[in-house]
């Protein structure tokens, strides 16, 4: 094993000494991403970036279009039964899989199956557990049965991770899928030169006419912020995202590229342990919403690239509702602290991870706290750390955390995703994400409510019920919703950052 | 020689296993689950347990500790939990990377290092000293991420005559290895000043000017051979911190080096892979040392080893 490792080490050697595989050749398009890739499995990876490199070759039967609206993609209809526990897809018709086998109802099956078998042990088992068995009706109709109503399954499906592997390629790779990917998509996976790049190639037999119409596209992990926009500048890269706050102005300046910024609909929150004295007071919860002034903390901390939040879920959501902010009022804060029975303010902690928008961000929370009383000591997170203090913890009545500042983006573009991990009962930790120990049975009853129909008036009206109440509840301070930020080669058109930071490239376009 | 090398070559073994127990027991004992980690943020404490069953870190510790010692004694270092690729291939295809931006790094700066140093010190305190150790003061001053920046600002954007990343021919070297040596180099140069200055007040020194050997023999060959032992030994050291890849350069330069794998695997938790680079880098400091205790030798037969 050892003379292998030396032997390939120097054959590794002797290759890079010869080859220099040139990026530009053709028109190809080199995208500069911000980390290194884990997995090309989506199934077997919860990364965003990863799920959106996955979409070169990886389709699904639903997916987002650019404003996260639900289209078919391999799927050209579906009907749900009354009860809501059966969907029946009808399928499309000679799209083809890249090693030239059909996808069918059976390539269905296999890969449903094989994310809801738990021996399987995938990463995404958890967004799948909901369904109990699938069937094949005919070549180009299946029927997943649903082990309870859940509305949301559609945008579940439309979720980047829910795509159609050939089956033959998982007989053949088994576990090694992930570097090996087969799909149906615009391109075919070439080659992945860890860390440095994965290369993909234009699919000629893909199934949607005249498309794509490049021949291939680089994605390379470049990590330092800098150095992509160097990049961008120096015409090595077609396209980056994201672009560091500080240097959107910069780039905007030059005339050989174009700076954009969107929606988005990564919500910053902050949210306070509401088992635990002083925030177990609404009167606390709404006195810290009404200290923090949301559109300078835009303006300072995100330079812009922000919006004041209106509501727990970021507009751009799937049954989103604009329910109201609380504007800056010390002098109302002040007042609801006395009310509450803290006319001098309090000592608390304020949690989040170590990064320098988050450094910056409770700097400023620190300091707007500060003037209503409240005594804030910042500590910032190393991941382990808050795996341990934060996400593992067992008892909530041990939990450590007070205000934690965070941020969260609905995977499934769907109010449920948005809702259900965050203040759910069920969600708190060591399960989901609810941190601020929030318990309402209203509000978890209209979760399921929700999911339990499939009416969309009737969801809409329980979604909208659940915000409200969540904003009124206030266990968050309810702070802003990102932007996207991006920017990119005049040359290169049709690409976007979608509001959930993936990318929307199947008709990029490249000119010289 | 060779009995001696042999020697030392054995009583590597012993240290490696010492350094894979405590690194073990050091990696696990850091706060953080790496289940939970490797599962994300929208994993629920199901699939938080299904992946640690699939990463064997259910297993008791004892248990964990013998395979891992197992594995390494047949030299399988288990798979990353991050990829999932062996751990042996993640470092496979990083280590040629860092093998040769360290070896473009310190082939210069050594040669540079030493000629600015000489220069100084023959010229004690005339004008080549004096700016030879300004830019000696400025190399080791200058931070390397700025020093990357700036020259991938001046070179590759303004100027346009070189690639700012990637590393597949010659000229990606360029920029990573100039940012990676301007430190050497500085180091270098004051080390071989300050050995040569005090080289030059020797009496064998003064015996060989005085019978008559022309001066510059008398410095490239009297004295050079005796400030050499101070720098060989900061080499060694240097090299071996420059082949623990740099993670600033690297970071700067997208190097895909050992230093980058180095920090995502322990912000991930990714046990085996930290465990193996420790491994990896302990197994290259010695071998330096092992390397620069021959040199030695060479440079001065009186002090060779039995």
């Amino acid at each position: 094993m050892k003379l292998a490792f030396a032997r390939r080490t120097l054959l590794a050697l002797a290759l890079t000494c010869v080859a220099a595989p040139a990026f530009a050749q053709g028109k190809t398009a080199v995208f500069a991403i911000e980390n290194t890739l884990a997995s090309l499995d989506p199934y077997d990876t919860n990364i965003t970036l990863d799920l959106s490199v996955c979409k070169s070759f990886y389709q699904g039967l639903y997916s987002f279009d650019k404003d996260l609206k639900v289209v078919p993609e391999l799927a050209l209809s579906h009907e749900v039964s009354k009860d809501g526990l059966a969907y029946t897809f009808k399928l499309r018709r000679g799209a083809k899989f890249h090693d030239g086998s059909d996808f069918n109802a059976a390539a269905v099956k296999v890969v449903f199956d094989r994310v809801t078998n738990p021996e399987n042990k995938l990463k995404r088992f958890n967004l799948f557990s909901n369904i109990d068995s699938t069937t094949v009706v005919d070549d180009a109709t299946v029927r997943v049965k649903l082990k309870r109503p859940f509305s949301a399954f559609i945008n579940q499906l439309a979720h980047p991770s829910a795509v159609m592997i050939s089956p033959a390629a998982l007989a053949k790779h088994g576990k090694q899928i992930g570097l090996n990917p087969v799909g149906t998509g615009p391109f075919k996976f070439v080659e992945w030169k860890q860390p440095d790049y994965v290369r993909v190639a234009r699919n000629d037999k893909y199934w949607k006419p005249g498309l794509p119409k490049i021949d291939g596209i680089v994605w390379r992990p470049v990590t330092d912020s800098n150095t992509r926009t160097a990049m961008l500048q120096a015409g090595e890269a077609h396209f980056t995202a994201p672009v560091p706050f500080e240097q959107a102005e910069n780039l905007a300046k030059n005339p050989k590229l174009d700076m954009i910024s969107g929606p988005g609909i990564f919500a910053q929150y902050l949210s306070m342990n509401t088992r635990v004295k002083p925030f177990d007071d609404v009167r606390v919860r709404h006195a810290i919403n009404y200290a923090i002034n949301k559109p300078a903390l835009a303006k300072v901390v995100y330079s812009g690239f922000a919006t004041p939040a209106e509501g727990p879920v970021p507009m751009g959501v799937d049954f989103a509702t604009q329910v109201g902010r609380y504007d800056h009022n010390p002098a109302k804060a002040r007042e609801l602290l006395k009310a509450a029975g803290y006319p001098t303010g309090f000592a608390t902690e304020l949690w989040a991870s170590n990064n320098s928008t988050a450094q910056k961000a409770t700097q400023f929370l620190q300091q707007q706290l500060a003037q209503v009383g409240i005594k804030v000591r910042i500590t910032l997170l190393e991941t382990g750390q808050r795996v341990q203090q934060l996400e593992n913890v067992q008892n909530p009545a041990e939990a450590g955390v007070r205000l934690y500042f965070a941020g969260w983006s609905s995977s499934t573009g769907e109010a449920d995703w948005a809702l259900r991990p965050l203040f759910a009962t069920e969600a708190q930790p060591p399960r989901l994400q609810n941190f601020a120990y929030y318990s309402n049975p209203a509000l978890d009853d209209l979760l399921q409510q929700a999911l339990n129909t499939s009416d969309r008036d009737a969801k809409a009206s329980a979604y909208r019920s659940a915000q409200e109440l969540v904003h009124k509840d206030a266990p968050w301070a309810f702070l802003v919703t990102r932007k996207v930020a991006y920017a990119k080669a005049k040359g290169l058109t049709g690409i976007y950052q979608m509001p959930d930071n993936s990318f929307q490239f199947e008709n990029v376009e490249l000119q010289p | 020689m060779i009995a001696y090398i042999f020697k030392r070559l054995l009583g590597v073994l012993p240290t490696l296993l010492i350094v894979a127990v405590l690194v073990f027991f050091f990696v696990h004992l850091l706060p953080g689950d790496p289940a939970r980690l490797a599962a994300g943020a929208e994993a629920d404490e199901q699939t938080v347990e299904l992946v640690r069953r699939d990463l064997g870190l259910d297993q008791p510790m004892h248990k964990q500790f013998m395979r891992f010692i197992g594995g390494v004694l047949q030299g399988d270092f288990g798979h990353s939990i991050r990829t999932k690729r062996p751990v042996i291939d993640e470092i496979a295809d990083r280590f040629p990377y860092t093998l040769k931006l360290t070896l473009a790094a310190m082939g210069w700066s050594v040669v540079i290092g030493l000629a600015i140093g000489i220069v100084a010190a023959v010229n004690r305190n005339r004008w080549p000293d004096r700016l030879g150790m300004a830019l000696a003061v400025s190399g080791i001053s200058f931070p390397s991420f700025a020093l990357g920046l700036l020259l991938i600002t001046v070179f590759a954007v303004g100027l346009g005559w070189l690639p700012t990343v990637g590393a597949e021919s010659w000229r990606h070297y360029i920029l990573p290895s100039l940012t990676l040596g301007a430190g050497v180099a500085a180091v270098m140069a004051r080390f071989t000043r300050a050995s040569f200055v005090e080289v030059l007040h020797e009496d064998y020194i003064r015996t060989a000017r005085a019978k008559g050997v022309p001066e510059r023999q008398v410095v490239l060959k009297h004295a050079l051979r005796n400030a050499l032992i101070p720098v060989v030994t900061m080499m060694g050291l240097q090299f071996g911190f420059l082949l623990g890849g740099s993670i600033v350069v690297e970071k700067v330069f997208n190097w895909p080096g050992l230093g980058r794998l180095l920090v995502d695997a322990v912000e991930m938790r990714d046990y085996p892979v930290i465990q193996a680079e420790v491994l990896l880098f302990s197994m290259q400091f010695i071998l330096i040392n092992l390397v620069v205790d021959v040199l030695y030798g060479v440079i001065n037969p009186t002090i060779r080893y039995k």
